[in-house]
């Protein structure tokens, strides 16, 4: 398409690249559209700045320029990285669609030659000879109407390519004009994630193991435009170095849709001693749960953390029972997040083909050792009982200790 | 942290003579020895050279050894001619049956069973709980189909060494009966220059070999293959090692190779009355840990002889093998859980399984394999720090000793 930029007659091709204060380098000029939500003023900052976050997560070294006008975002980035670009746009929340536009000065006969160039390629991209031309006139100054502008630019087109023909049912191709502070002519668009900007709802705490359920549970949460920090708890040497690189891995891919994320590591081998010192075999399960919430709820405090997310699914395992989930939930100052709670397995496995989870968490690293899991743990524990339990173990000094010494690593691969 | 190598069944560590005979022959003799001139001459030379060496070393014919990549190519090549003569229109097309055991090394068993999708079936005997194949258990898994009989002579897991000359004994009893030859292969890959070998006394067709399990280099191993034995080996092309292995030969590899186990063979029993006090002072101190297993527990004591002192098993259920792995390789010392050929997690306890293990405990198998470089003082220090190590984790993973206790601490409880 850049080619076709080079390629495009006239005035257009002088003015098409023209991005903002980019000066004669060519630039290539993403518009994007956002969500309804995003369009409340105080989203607007957050959305650009997730944007932005999204865009450099993927791409550390690129050089691109974000701005924002009423309704519009604009991304223009050097025309080698168009593709890179699109990626990212194609998986930051708030997105709703995208396409690579012409910016060109606000006048008929500017618009008239950037649609010539627009057309021209996408007939050369085969794209099909139906087409009609849409048109949203937000500056009101501009002197002829919407109806007039569409009319005055099918009759350049079809003068220019006789094979067009105007179809405003079924088009094979709409040619959008929107006429702004500038006039803006883009084709066909891509769609976006849709969602909520991350950063915009908030930080939430994700516990994410080497499993499939966790990093969907965290995925849905950016989605709705939580910010998120992720904590993993390994128990060397029942665990091995590999698990914890699987979860590094995971968080990593989390990454690309949620800019910015955090992984904690914490060691909880002693947590696990003194479980299985004090506990009853049976409780041990859910014993271990609950000091995962409790050390998270601590660590949400430090680091501003709103909520607990966790990749809980209703009666998957005996620690997500409704009766386990009530014991390990009270152990959690924050409210606790369970965006799985209703999905059956196959539409975790779904979600997580999407977003490219899946082929790592089914990679065979156990994140907690078979040693642990008891043959028969409890299903319909008492809450009151299993409180009394967790308050035998007085793990709190061992809690602190796990903080003290967490390591935090800060761009997961 | 100095590291302490203890799994010498997985791959030795190379001897300096074999290796600089590779690197001269490679350097020197890189003649193609199927090349009529005098740089090919010289290659073929040290090539036959090379066969005759290692022929004495197994007390066969030169011509009776086939140059291979190891002991993987080694074990298939043979299986997969089986396939060649018997079924795909070769010499003789019938159905065929292969009798093995549960505790051969994966290119036995899992090729074995491969086979039985191209119309060939496969018995696998299982041990008893000493981990010894029993002969007769092999003739009677004998019938009318029975084509190739392959048995290993040491188990590369449990050091079993297995009654290989009784097995052949009373297959070839079976086959002169019935007329109709059975060939008898024994994988002696963990064996060669670790017990003695002769292929004419444990009155086999056909064994395995591979070089880096005796100091050699990776890459190279021999198939003994009887003169009288007409397998249909599949692959073809220039002809090479009589038309049984066909690729052009890997000189210096086979000349390393017969250093290699030349070496080992020539030194066989002061290496063998070494690793033997290895091997106890490992079974002694290990008892001295709780919850310490040794696989089977009779090599301990009767069937000690009936063991390759080169490899023990061992284990402290409910640790699994992996985790003692790690921590052992944390302080430097490198054993192995099971065979480091086994990375298939369901593969992983066939071995112990077969022996009437339960999952648990067979789970909890490590390997611990010296060498004729292994010292005291080596096994010493693994020792002492398994002392250190263990316990603490037996105790998190055990849980807790006493529930009456705990009972007592939580307070009234609702049972």
């Amino acid at each position: 398409m850049t080619d076709a930029h080079r390629d495009a007659p006239g005035a257009a091709a002088r003015t098409a690249h023209t991005a903002h204060s980019s000066g004669a380098e060519f630039r290539t000029l993403f518009l994007v559209k956002y969500g309804e939500i995003a369009l409340k003023k105080r989203n607007r900052g957050a959305f650009v700045k997730s944007l932005k976050e999204s865009i450099r997560a993927h791409l550390p070294g690129i050089s691109f320029s974000v701005y924002e006008t009423f309704h519009r975002v604009f991304v223009s980035c050097r025309p080698e990285d168009r593709e890179k670009v699109a990626d990212a746009l194609g998986r930051t929340f708030g997105v709703v669609s995208f396409s690579e536009a012409l910016r060109v000065g606000r006048d008929i006969q500017a618009v008239e030659e950037a649609s010539v160039a627009l057309a021209g390629r996408f007939l050369a991209e085969g794209r099909g000879s139906r087409f009609k031309a849409e048109v949203r006139r937000a500056e009101k100054s501009f002197p002829m109407t919407s109806y007039e502008i569409a009319c005055r630019v099918g009759d350049v087109l079809r003068a220019r390519f006789p094979d067009l023909v105007v179809d405003v049912h079924n088009p094979d191709w709409v040619l959008s004009i929107e006429i702004r502070d500038h006039a803006y002519l883009y084709g066909p668009q891509s769609d976006g994630p849709y969602g909520l900007p991350v950063g915009s709802s908030g930080k939430g705490m994700l516990l994410l193991s080497g499993g499939i359920d966790s990093p969907v549970a965290g995925w849905m949460m950016a989605k709705r435009g939580m910010a998120l920090e992720a904590v993993y708890f390994h128990s060397p040497p029942f665990t091995s170095q590999k698990a914890r690189e699987k979860v590094e891995a995971l968080a990593g891919i989390l990454g690309r849709y949620a800019p910015g994320i955090v992984l904690h590591v914490v060691n909880f081998t002693p947590v696990l001693a003194r479980i299985k010192e004090k506990a009853r075999e049976e409780e041990v399960t859910l014993l271990l749960r609950a000091c995962m919430m409790r050390f998270t709820s601590l660590l949400a405090g430090r680091r501003g953390g709103q909520c607990l997310v966790t990749g809980e699914s209703l009666g998957q395992v005996a620690s997500q029972t409704v009766e386990s989930i009530a014991f390990t939930g009270m152990l959690s100052e924050l409210p606790v997040l369970r965006p799985l709670i209703g999905m059956n397995k196959e539409e975790i496995i779904s979600v997580a083909r999407k977003i490219g989870t899946f082929e790592t968490s089914n990679l065979p690293f156990e994140d907690c050792c078979v040693l642990f899991s008891p043959p028969h743990p409890l299903i319909h524990p008492d809450a009151a009982r299993m409180k009394r339990s967790y308050d035998c173990l007085s793990i709190d000094a061992i809690l602190a200790t796990a903080i003290a010494e967490m390591e935090t690593v800060s761009a997961p691969r | 942290m100095d590291r302490v190598y203890l799994d010498w069944a997985a791959s030795a560590p190379p001897e300096e003579p074999a290796i600089r005979e590779a690197a001269e022959v490679s350097l020197l003799c890189f003649g193609n020895p199927s090349s009529p001139h005098g740089a090919g001459k010289e290659a073929a030379d040290r090539l036959e050279n090379a066969r005759a060496t290692l022929a004495g070393v197994i007390d066969a014919s030169p011509s009776e050894i086939v140059f291979t990549s190891g002991g993987t190519e080694s074990n298939t090549s043979l299986l997969l001619s089986i396939l060649g003569r018997y079924r795909l229109g070769g010499a003789e097309r019938r159905k065929a049956r292969i009798v093995t055991t549960a505790i051969e090394h994966a290119s036995i068993h899992d090729q074995a069973l491969g086979l039985g999708t191209l119309g060939m079936s496969c018995t696998a005997v299982k041990p008893a709980a000493n981990g010894m194949v029993d002969p007769q258990a092999v003739a009677d898994a004998l019938d009318d189909e029975t084509v190739l009989v392959s048995v290993m002579l040491v188990n590369n897991e449990m050091g079993a060494i297995q009654k290989v000359t009784e097995i052949a004994g009373a297959v070839r009893a079976f086959s002169e009966r019935r007329g109709r030859r059975i060939i008898i292969h024994t994988d002696a890959v963990q064996a060669l220059g670790k017990i003695p070998v002769s292929v004419a006394s444990l009155g086999v067709d056909a064994a395995s070999f591979s070089a880096h399990k005796v100091g050699g280099p990776r890459g190279i191993g021999a198939l003994y293959i009887r003169k009288d034995v007409v397998p249909g080996f599949l692959a073809v092309g220039g002809g090479q090692e009589a038309g049984r292995r066909p690729g052009t030969e890997n000189v210096a590899g086979a000349c390393a190779f017969a250093v290699a186990a030349g070496e080992r063979v020539t030194r066989l029993a002061i290496n063998h009355a070494a690793a033997s006090r290895l091997a106890e002072r490992l079974i002694s101190g290990l008892k001295e840990i709780r919850a310490a297993r040794i696989f089977p527990e009779s090599r301990a004591g009767r069937d000690a002889a009936s063991f390759s002192p080169y490899i023990l098993s061992a284990g402290f259920p409910p640790l699994t093998g992996e985790i003692v792995v790690r921590v052992a390789d944390e302080h430097g010392f490198c054993i192995a859980t099971g065979s480091a050929c086994s990375t298939k997690k369901k593969d992983r306890t066939r071995v112990p399984d077969s022996m009437g293990l339960d999952h648990q405990t067979a789970l909890s198998a490590i390997r611990v394999s010296v060498g004729p470089s292994t010292t005291e003082e080596q096994i010493d220090n693994f020792l002492a720090m398994l002392k250190k190590e263990i316990p603490p984790l037996l105790s998190i993973s055990q849980g807790r000793p006493d529930p009456a206790v705990t009972a007592a601490a939580s307070g009234p409880r609702d049972d």
